[in-house]
């Protein structure tokens, strides 16, 4: 095994390099043109972002830190297939949310959050839900791309780790505060060429710094032969399954994904989805390779931290001017979906907690955008605290992940099933959450009935996960009939078997306790709601007219009492 | 020589589809911002 230290870059070149980005990017969002700054703009950029920035933006704001480090170590982990098991299912869920983001588009043209569309469908306690949810995963994620920062400046150079938290945090808030998601998308532009043009040029050089593909041919006897099997069911259960249903939870939970789906033009929707699909899921499978060369060239991780693999690999193949084009990769990734996290926490402030809560439908618009900055700020202050405090913040993620996970067949059943309730929503959610604790952290001993209860429901969830998605592409038959065939085979097949992988049985858990009580409190009502109340109760925030007198406060027509 | 190949194949597919991804995207942009102009308003 390779032993290798990293290269070192000097004070000097670090802080020249964050300073030289984050100027860049500070001027870049100078060419906003800020006399035109209204409430949608802020939030959704008027709704008339186009396919190549739009899916730009989406792929940015999909890529964080973590997205290579992660798919490195899966690479490394699990050889071959490791790489596909990250990327592609982060990739397909792009691709998910697509027809689902078509349709809260027609049902919703005018709301800025999916909160927005919730709140006119149920109102407040689902809404709600979705709010604190976004609240949390938004805080957490801008805490680890802070935290990220600061350990890569902490382990390429002396700079200590305090001091690279809180230049990039103060850099992505500079260029975010005014604008707030026009910056993040135009900006996001820019850093996703460098990503891509860093990814591009990274990987090849790479392969043939070391010797070129023979080289790794040569030591394929190294690795076992899970690790060199491209259908390796180790990597599918451990990595693959408990990806794909946690990462389905996070693109139809985050507000940083819906706000470009309500952002990007609607006939621009279809392609900017499939483009991002395409070019996260290349970008990430292809860093993540660099994880199955250092497994295959018998690199060891440095202090064990896989977190090193790819700036080792950088280190001890490639000239140091690429230490400095990874420093601007992930630099360009954290904070591309730093900005994304602050814009979607002004908007959730904005327009869910005072435009729906607070103003009760009659938002001042100029008090609302100070709102959305004054979040920015807080929320960037609260993502320093955070990752200076250097949290476990697993236990966190698996919350919010849960949380996310039981919202999902809620969410999208209160888009399509006139029979949901608000009380059917809240109660799935509370249900969902419930039993995925109980089997995450192993409440009761998962043996016997219990365990048969729980794998069933399991099953269940994994019918609903396969289900939700023949559903979006090809309609209800194939949903339903996708949903039983797979629930019957994880019943058959997953018996005496998913107790024995908790943390996927737990995530699918919460999808099927969700579903199975939405369901089931929702055929209790016999109430019926009008889809087409959601877009008279949903509108834009400014009136121009209203605007520029500060003293009005600004009324959103048709929508002051009513509530479903 | 045939795994070599393979190999290679799987790993340098990646940047190669990240390449026209980038070059679809910058394309797509720049006719954005064209027809923006054009239409004298902003492009985001």
């Amino acid at each position: 095994m390779k032993d290798v230290s990293l290269h070192q870059l000097s004070t000097l070149t670090v802080i020249g390099l964050l300073l030289a980005f984050y100027g860049g990017t500070y001027l870049l969002t100078l060419a906003i043109k800020k006399q035109k700054e209204d409430t949608d703009a802020f939030m959704v950029s008027n709704r008339s972002v186009g396919f190549g920035m739009g899916a730009a933006s989406m792929t940015a704001t999909w890529i964080w830190a973590a997205s290579f480090y992660a798919a490195a170590t899966s690479g490394y982990t699990y050889g071959v297939s490791g790489p596909l098991h990250y990327g592609l299912w982060g990739a397909l869920m792009i691709l998910f949310i697509y027809p689902f983001g078509r349709r809260f588009r027609a049902l919703a043209p005018k709301a800025h959050t999916l909160g927005e569309l919730i709140h006119a469908r149920h109102g407040s306690s689902s809404q709600l839900i979705l709010a604190i949810s976004n609240v949390f995963g938004s805080t957490i994620s801008l805490m680890v791309n802070f935290t990220a920062a600061g350990a890569l400046v902490a382990v390429l150079s002396p700079v200590p780790f305090q001091v690279g938290v809180i230049i990039a945090a103060v850099g992505v808030l500079s260029y975010t505060l005014w604008s707030g998601f026009r910056a993040s998308v135009l900006t996001d532009f820019a850093q996703l060429i460098a990503m891509m043009t860093v990814a591009i040029l990274i990987i090849p050089v790479l392969l043939f710094a070391m010797g070129g593909p023979a080289a790794l041919v040569a030591n394929l006897d190294k690795i076992t032969p899970e690790q060199a099997n491209l259908f390796s069911v180790d990597a599918v259960l451990n990595q693959g399954a408990p990806f794909f249903v946690a990462v389905l939870a996070y693109s139809i939970g985050n507000q940083t994904i819906s706000q470009r789906l309500f952002a990007v033009r609607e006939d621009h929707i279809k392609p900017t989805f499939i483009t991002a699909t395409i070019g996260y899921g290349a970008v990430v499978i292809g860093l993540g390779m660099i994880g199955l060369m250092a497994l295959l060239v018998g690199v060891e991780p440095m202090n064990g931290d896989m977190n090193n693999l790819i700036p080792q690999m950088v280190s001890l193949y490639l000239p140091a001017g690429f230490i400095m084009l990874f420093f601007i990769l992930v630099i360009g990734s954290l904070s591309s979906t730093a900005d994304a996290d602050l814009c979607a926490l002004s908007a959730i402030m904005m327009a869910d907690v005072y435009g729906k809560n607070i103003a009760k439908d009659h938002p001042n618009p100029r008090k609302m955008l100070l709102i959305g900055r004054l979040t920015m700020v807080v929320a960037t202050a609260i993502g320093v605290i955070l990752a200076s405090l250097s949290l476990d913040i697993l236990m966190m993620l698996v919350f919010v992940g849960a949380l996310w996970g039981a919202i999902v067949f809620p969410v999208i059943a209160s888009c399509y099933w006139d029979r949901v309730t608000n009380k059917a929503f809240t109660s799935a959610v509370v249900a969902g959450l419930a039993m995925f604790c109980i089997v995450r952290f192993n409440l009761v001993p998962l043996k016997g009935a219990i365990a048969v209860f729980f794998e069933l429901i399991a099953a269940g969830g994994g019918g609903v996960v396969i289900g939700l998605m023949a559903f979006g592409f090809f309609g209800r038959r194939a949903g339903l009939l996708a949903s039983a065939a797979v629930t019957v085979l994880l019943a058959i097949y997953g018996h005496d078997f998913l107790r024995d992988y908790r943390v996927l049985t737990a995530s699918l858990t919460a999808y099927g306790a969700s579903t199975i009580v939405c369901i089931g409190v929702s055929l209790m009502s016999n109430t019926r709601f009008d889809f087409a109340e959601i877009n008279k109760r949903i509108g834009n925030y400014d009136n121009r007219s209203e605007t520029d007198d500060p003293t009005t406060e600004n009324a959103m027509p048709g929508m002051a009492d009513a509530r479903g | 020589m045939t795994t070599a190949l393979i190999l290679a194949s799987y790993i340098l597919i990646w940047p190669i589809i990240s390449l026209i991804v980038l070059a679809v995207i910058i394309g797509a942009t720049v006719r954005d911002t064209r027809k923006a102009r054009r239409e004298g308003r902003e492009v985001v």
